[in-house]
């Protein structure tokens, strides 16, 4: 049996497309709707709700929390202020990414972490010898995602809200319900996460959408959070990245530089897990480039058209390798795609060996066209594809 | 430049003596601990050699006399011919069959004791390949077939007295938490075996230990260290319980590697999938030392392989074995005896159940060291007194583990040198002279060391 | 009459499987078998009026699937049949399910220990490396190291590369699974008991040893070597039982031209020049052959039929020294309902699994303590499958049919086996699994207990051990079943053997019967 998640009375309510989809052992909604258009735009034009329980949770408590941390992730937790949130990789000692997730500082002693995979044996690991509590917290701690630009004025509606900066943390209170609220999100738009005790997950839910109706509010499943992603460039653990512990082989694991998370990894500590090979590689220069891949529209509707067709489109975001080519050679992958309703174009986000990486740089993709392989012409662009000014103000 | 040496044993000994001569400053720091018992056993002659000194080993003759069930005993000789009269008298036909398994067991100890002076090679390596066949079709196949085999099927093979049976089984079993019938334990034989000659099957005992305490060419102190200081990665020095810091480039450590690595330095400079890996090395004590005063005695009670089985069944369960493996050993002024298995914290019960085997022993206050008592008086951790077990995944280049089998540690500047590196315990001195040969080795390869 | 080009003694799956592989080349196979049908211990009966039994083995494991392409086994009528889940019973009321959807999994196991529900996948992906480094190994004729051959000398060299080749840690890691207890290398995975006991349980089946005795740890692999081949946890029944794996591969063989003779019990092989020639029928009949093939264990094919003045004396005592000590029983059971667990009441998806009666690892041991002194175990590990669930036709409408494996059950017995002892087993299995499923007792129709002296007795294996020779790492690869003839010949010219008792063995699995097969045609497998 799966499990489901403390919204789930209400979520399957209104699931009308009963489109469910696993995460995390939970059940979650593909898209409430039969479509999932709607959910999408409400991200980008009114504020959509997520209900993101299945993600991992951990309570790191204890004199030393901040240094197990600090030694476990790539950014400078010891470093970090209260209130603040880190997002951020994790790497085995070879350098290879673990896993990633935020780091969040509730006080000087206490952290909450999130993370896609569990967690607590890795955690445990590295606390050996260190006075710290870790615990598990994924079931008694509920988790929703308020995003687009509408999700302040709803939060607003329901209780005092403090001045909250990108990545920063507060406690509310939420119709007299007491939340964690962080500027976070995983659509790259204005937005939050409210995380909340589970017995107080409904009542939650209903004030927020009593609150959010006048603004449009419009519950969404992974379906159109997966467009968003993609359009914020954000990378996905098993889409865009084999996490290092399940990889089979060398060659499926990544280390951040390769992901471009070049920013998190702060090579300034004396010591974290991986460091070495990192500081290693960082000499070196990564073999790989986590990358914007565009293809262009022109190319495209001319395969399409030399078969007598109009242009097809993925009508969903799509998670499969898809070969990328310069000439004849095979100089890389994308592994998450599709078409951003909002920016009229057809966005990748894609593995390419370093030479190749550069913004600008042509290259061709496969897409099939009629049951047969095509190459259409792609691009190289700057990640995110599409970056509101409201994500940080 | 200074080093500090950690440990009592034979090992810190050798490493500290063999680091002085390289013209390091040593302080060996040995806890207060006057050195284990458990260090004794063979002297590879390549240490001696690096040390310039002669030493006295031996064996008592007979090198053992078990205890038959009617009372009498069955005595085993360093002469062969000696011991095949002995055993004409209990079983012709194991009497017959003696001098070949003596020298069958002698050929595959002869491959271990060349190892064992060297660090762990690969078993891969090709080196070894060679060797293994110059020992001949016999030989190979004894070896690829005894190594993983338990010894009381390599025993049951070969004799039918239960007593030499038992005698010889308990080399097998010696320090270790699994019975005779247990896979692995005809190598834990030939482990004991090496550099004894053919037909003994108890290490011998030296004077390697007492020749070096009592020299002065290292500084030793009675101090216990509680932390290793470690910066950057790298070894800074030692901090004592006392609280005083004392500096040094290089810290050698006989003291067990899970102690050494995740309690005295910090385990956050490991891979932490190497340091779980630490903290699963299994090193649990199994034998009580008891010492009775008065009229020395030399009996070994092991008189079956079952009954060696069946003392191990109580310890695995967490018992104290009812009917226990005794060897007991005449001393200077008394008795000693190896009780084993013994749960950690072993009671009343093993001076019982020792006098009621050992009648002869008369001391009704005899000094009892579990293993609880073990660890605290000789460090040995659990009360084990090789710091790992010796089991075959924690043997030869597996020891303890395989990325820290050459001694090295991921701290720069740490060395580890005790009984729970290769070869383990029973063979003196080894690890400390094997670790102070990669370690200068890797000094002389890096070029000079900074200050 | 002319003479074939093999005869092949003992019907069992890896004779057929032999026989199959060498009629299919065009070879003239014969094949005798003792018994009126063929199978061996791969063989299913209707022990009581309308209740079929596996009588012996009762899973399909890991029998290779390229066995199944190569002879066309579904053609021949086989399927199998995947288990779905195992479930353990807790002496508490409550149980420890494992199942195959890895989120049901992982919620179960987490409902024990968080720290176990996470290092599964770990232990998993760990154990799925193992498997795909000895898997090579399986189809693999082990080659001599100590010969000075040129040919055996290419072999090992080329083995050892294959390990030179492997990564440091891999093959380290392979050395622990070989050379530890399953309870030592699971203590360093999981927490709790009944998981660390259940698994431990894979690694003592069939041998007289406990999940603390070193060496019952690479049997876990076993587990993972199915997926490899894309078969999902590759346990699972055979649709009509496991006869008809035998039947399918009988009649495989049969279509490729072999012949098989059932009622033929062969005494004797005929040697001649020192060259084996064929066999004696007990009736005195020779059958010639080129060659002589003997599925038979290494005690019977040697000891027996062979005879010891025939072989060289260092062969006869390794021979004579190879280890048998059969510690299994089987309990089969005709059952009027369901068995309702405790702690899980009524029928539910977990009959549809195996039941392991495993609680702790102290258990098994303890059990394995009786059997080590020439017991049987009062409170024993048993292994328990609901066939007539995935194949009602085992049984009559809304009956059921209970295959129980039981461990320890020692073939030398301390006073040896009686009839009396033989039911006093059964008493003691079906006391300790009444003590899960309370109803058990009255839903008995009828009861068959099949001791390590009865299988000896009705299916010739030496002791009774069902793998035809104890599967430890000394009696493994190239010591299997004796140092330099561990590539399906033997020390006498035109003798060749194709029983579990040759590499790989164990198991309903086929590869050695293959492998032998292979070596014969001259063709590398």
């Amino acid at each position: 049996m799966l499990k489901t998640t403390p919204f789930h009375e209400r979520t399957s309510a209104l699931c009308v497309s009963h489109a469910w989809r696993r995460w995390a052992g939970y059940v979650v909604a593909s898209s409430y709707e039969l479509s999932h258009e709607r959910e999408y735009h409400a991200i980008r034009a009114a504020a959509a709700l997520f209900d993101v329980s299945p993600l991992y949770k951990y309570s790191v408590r204890g004199k030393h929390a901040a240094r197990l941390l600090d030694r476990v992730v790539t950014r400078n937790v010891l470093g970090a202020q209260v209130g603040q949130v880190l997002y951020t990789p994790w790497c085995d000692a070879a350098g290879k990414v673990i896993d990633d997730g935020t780091v969040a500082r509730l006080g000087e002693d206490e952290f909450r972490m999130t993370a896609a995979e569990p967690n607590l044996r890795w955690l445990e690991a590295n606390a050996l010898g260190l006075q710290v509590t870790i615990e598990d917290v994924s079931a008694s701690i509920a988790a929703l995602s308020l995003q687009g630009p509408c999700s302040l004025a709803i939060l607003k509606e329901l209780g005092e809200i403090p001045p909250l900066k990108y990545f920063r943390l507060a406690q509310a209170t939420l119709r007299g319900i007491p939340v964690t609220l962080t500027r976070t999100g995983y659509t790259g738009d204005l937005g939050f996460e409210i995380w909340v005790d589970r017995d107080k997950a409904l009542p939650l839910w209903d004030a927020l959408i009593v609150a959010g109706t006048p603004y449009g509010i419009q519950p969404a499943g992974m379906l159109a959070l997966d467009v968003a992603r993609l359009e914020a460039g954000l990378m996905l653990i098993d889409v865009d990245y084999v996490p290092a512990n399940k990889a089979l082989i060398e060659g499926q694991k990544s280390s951040p530089y390769e992901l471009d998370l070049a920013w998190a990894v702060n090579l300034d500590k004396p010591h974290f897990v991986g460091r070495q090979a990192l500081a290693a590689e960082k000499v070196r220069g990564p073999q790989w480039q986590f990358s914007g891949v565009e293809i262009g529209w022109e190319g495209l509707e001319r395969l399409y058209a030399d078969v007598g067709l109009a242009t097809r489109l993925p009508a969903t975001a799509w998670r499969a390798s898809v070969p990328i080519y310069s000439g004849v050679e095979q100089v890389g992958y994308a592994t998450s795609g599709g078409w951003s309703p909002l920016l009229k174009k057809y966005v990748t986000l894609a593995h390419l060996r370093a030479a190749w990486a550069r913004p600008g740089t042509q290259l061709d993709m496969e897409v099939t066209v009629e049951h047969r392989r095509k190459r259409a012409a792609a691009r190289v662009v700057k990640k995110p594809f599409f970056d509101p000014e409201r994500k940080r103000a | 430049m200074n080093v500090v040496v950690l440990g009592s044993g034979t090992d810190a000994l050798v490493a500290g003596h063999l680091l002085a001569r390289a013209g390091h400053r040593v302080t060996l720091l040995n806890e207060g601990l006057t050195g284990a018992k458990a260090d004794d056993g063979w002297v590879a002659p390549a240490i001696l050699e690096a040390l310039g000194l002669g030493i006295q080993s031996g064996w008592a003759d007979p090198w053992a006399s078990v205890l038959l069930a009617d009372g009498g005993t069955l005595d085993l000789w360093q002469d062969m011919t000696r011991t095949v009269e002995s055993l004409r008298r209990v079983s012709p036909r194991d009497a017959g069959k003696w001098p070949d398994f003596c020298q069958r067991m002698a050929a595959l100890a002869s491959v271990f004791e060349e190892m064992y002076a060297k660090p762990p090679v690969n078993p891969m390596d090709v080196g070894l390949a060679v060797r293994v066949r110059r020992l001949g079709r016999q030989g190979m196949e004894d070896l690829m077939r005894v190594l993983p085999m338990p010894v009381a099927e390599l025993l049951d093979d070969w004799f039918e007295c239960d007593a030499l049976k038992g005698a010889l089984g308990a080399m097998g079993i010696l320090h270790l938490q699994q019975g005779p019938r247990s896979a692995g334990t005809a190598f834990r034989l030939l482990h004991h075996h090496v550099g004894s000659p053919p037909g003994v099957f108890r290490p011998p005992r030296s004077n390697l230990g007492a020749l070096l305490r009592a020299s002065a060419a290292v500084e030793t102190r009675a101090a216990a260290v509680a932390r290793i200081n470690v910066r950057e990665g790298r070894v800074a020095g030692v901090v004592l319980a006392s609280g005083e810091e004392m500096e040094a480039a290089l810290v050698v450590s006989s003291l067990d590697p899970r102690r050494t690595l995740l309690e005295l330095a910090d385990a956050g400079w490991l891979d932490p999938q190497l340091a779980r890996a630490v903290s699963h090395l299994r090193r649990r004590g199994v034998a009580a030392r008891l010492f009775f005063k008065g009229q020395p005695q030399s009996l070994v009670v092991a008189p079956s392989l079952d009954y060696l089985e069946r003392a191990y069944d109580d310890a695995k369960h967490g018992r104290v074995s009812s009917a226990p493996y005794l060897e007991a050993r005449a001393v200077d002024n008394g008795t000693e005896v190896h009780f084993q298995y013994t749960p950690y914290a072993g009671g009343r019960e093993i001076a019982e159940a020792t006098r009621r085997l050992l009648p002869g022993l008369a001391d009704a206050e005899p000094s009892v060291l579990g293993p609880r008592e073990l660890e605290a008086r000789e460090g040995w951790p659990e009360g084990q007194a090789y710091h790992v077990e010796l089991a075959l995944d924690q043997a030869l280049w597996m020891r303890p583990l395989p990325q820290l089998a050459h001694y090295r540690t991921p701290i720069e500047g740490l060395w580890l040198c005790g009984p729970g590196m290769h070869p383990g315990g029973g063979i003196a001195g080894a690890a400390g002279f094997n670790c102070v040969r990669a370690l200068l080795s890797h000094l002389s390869k890096r070029g000079k060391p900074p200050a | 009459m002319k003479p074939y080009d093999a005869v092949i003694v003992g019907g069992g799956h890896n004779g057929l499987v032999c026989a199959a592989y060498l009629a299919r080349a065009g070879k003239r196979v014969v094949v005798l078998e003792r018994r009126e049908r063929v199978g061996g211990a791969a063989m299913s009966e209707e022990v009581f009026p309308g209740f079929r039994f596996s009588v012996f083995s009762y899973v399909v494991s890991l029998l290779r699937p390229e066995i199944i392409r190569d002879l066309e086994l579904p053609r021949h009528g086989l399927h199998i049949l995947p288990l779905e889940s195992t479930l353990t019973p807790l002496v508490n009321g409550d149980y420890l399910a494992q199942w195959n959807d890895h989120d049901q999994n992982r919620r179960e196991l987490a409902r024990h220990s968080l720290r176990d529900a996470e290092a599964y996948d770990e232990f998993g992906l760990v154990l799925h490396q193992m498997a795909r480094l000895i898997k090579p190994m399986l189809r693999m004729a082990p080659p001599d190291p100590a010969s000075l051959h040129p040919r055996e000398l290419l072999d090992t060299l080329n083995l050892g590369r294959y390990f030179r080749k492997l990564d440091k840690k891999d093959f380290n890691a392979l050395w622990k699974l070989l050379t530890m207890s399953s309870a030592d290398y699971l203590d360093e995975w999981f927490e709790t008991e009944a998981l660390k006991a259940t698994k431990a349980a894979s690694g003592i089946i069939g041998t007289l040893l406990g999940p603390r005795s070193p060496g019952t740890a690479y049997v876990l692999l076993h587990h993972y070597m199915g997926e490899l081949d894309g078969v999902f946890r590759a346990w699972g029944f055979a649709k009509g039982g496991n006869g008809s794996v035998s039947a399918a591969i009988a009649a495989s063989a049969q279509a490729a031209g072999a012949e098989i003779r059932t009622g033929a019990p062969v005494a004797q092989i005929l040697i001649e020049r020192e060259r084996a020639v064929g066999a004696v029928l007990e009736g005195g009949e020779e059958v010639r052959g080129r060659i002589v093939v003997s599925s038979a264990d290494p005690r019977r094919t040697f000891m027996d039929l062979v005879g010891e003045s025939h072989l060289p004396e260092e062969f006869a005592a390794a021979i004579r020294r190879f280890r048998f000590r059969g510690a299994s029983a089987k309990v089969n059971l005709a059952l009027g309902e369901l068995p309702s667990f405790t702690c899980l009441p009524g029928r539910g998806p977990h009959l549809r699994g195996a039941v392991s009666i495993s609680p702790s690892i102290a258990y098994l041991e303890r059990a394995y303590d009786e059997g080590k002194y020439g017991e049987f175990s009062r409170r024993p590990y048993m292994d328990i499958v609901i066939p007539s669930m995935l194949d009602p036709g085992m049984a009559p409408p809304g009956k059921h049919v209970m295959s129980i494996f039981v461990q320890y059950a020692p073939y030398h017995l301390a006073g040896g086996w009686t009839d009396e002892r033989r039911e006093a087993l059964g008493d003691a299995v079906v006391d300790t699994l009444a003590e899960y499923a309370p109803n058990l007792k009255s839903a008995i129709l009828h009861r068959q207990v099949i001791t390590p002296a009865d299988i000896e007795r009705i299916i010739g294996l030496s002791e009774g051990n069902i793998f035809q020779g104890e599967l430890s790492l000394h009696q493994m690869f190239f010591l299997r079943p004796a140092p330099a003839w561990s590539r399906y010949r033997a020390p006498i010219e035109g003798l060749w053997q194709c029983g579990s008792g040759t590499h790989p063995g164990g198991g309903v699995m086929g590869a050695s019967g293959r492998n032998a097969a292979f070596r014969i045609l001259g063709r590398r497998a």
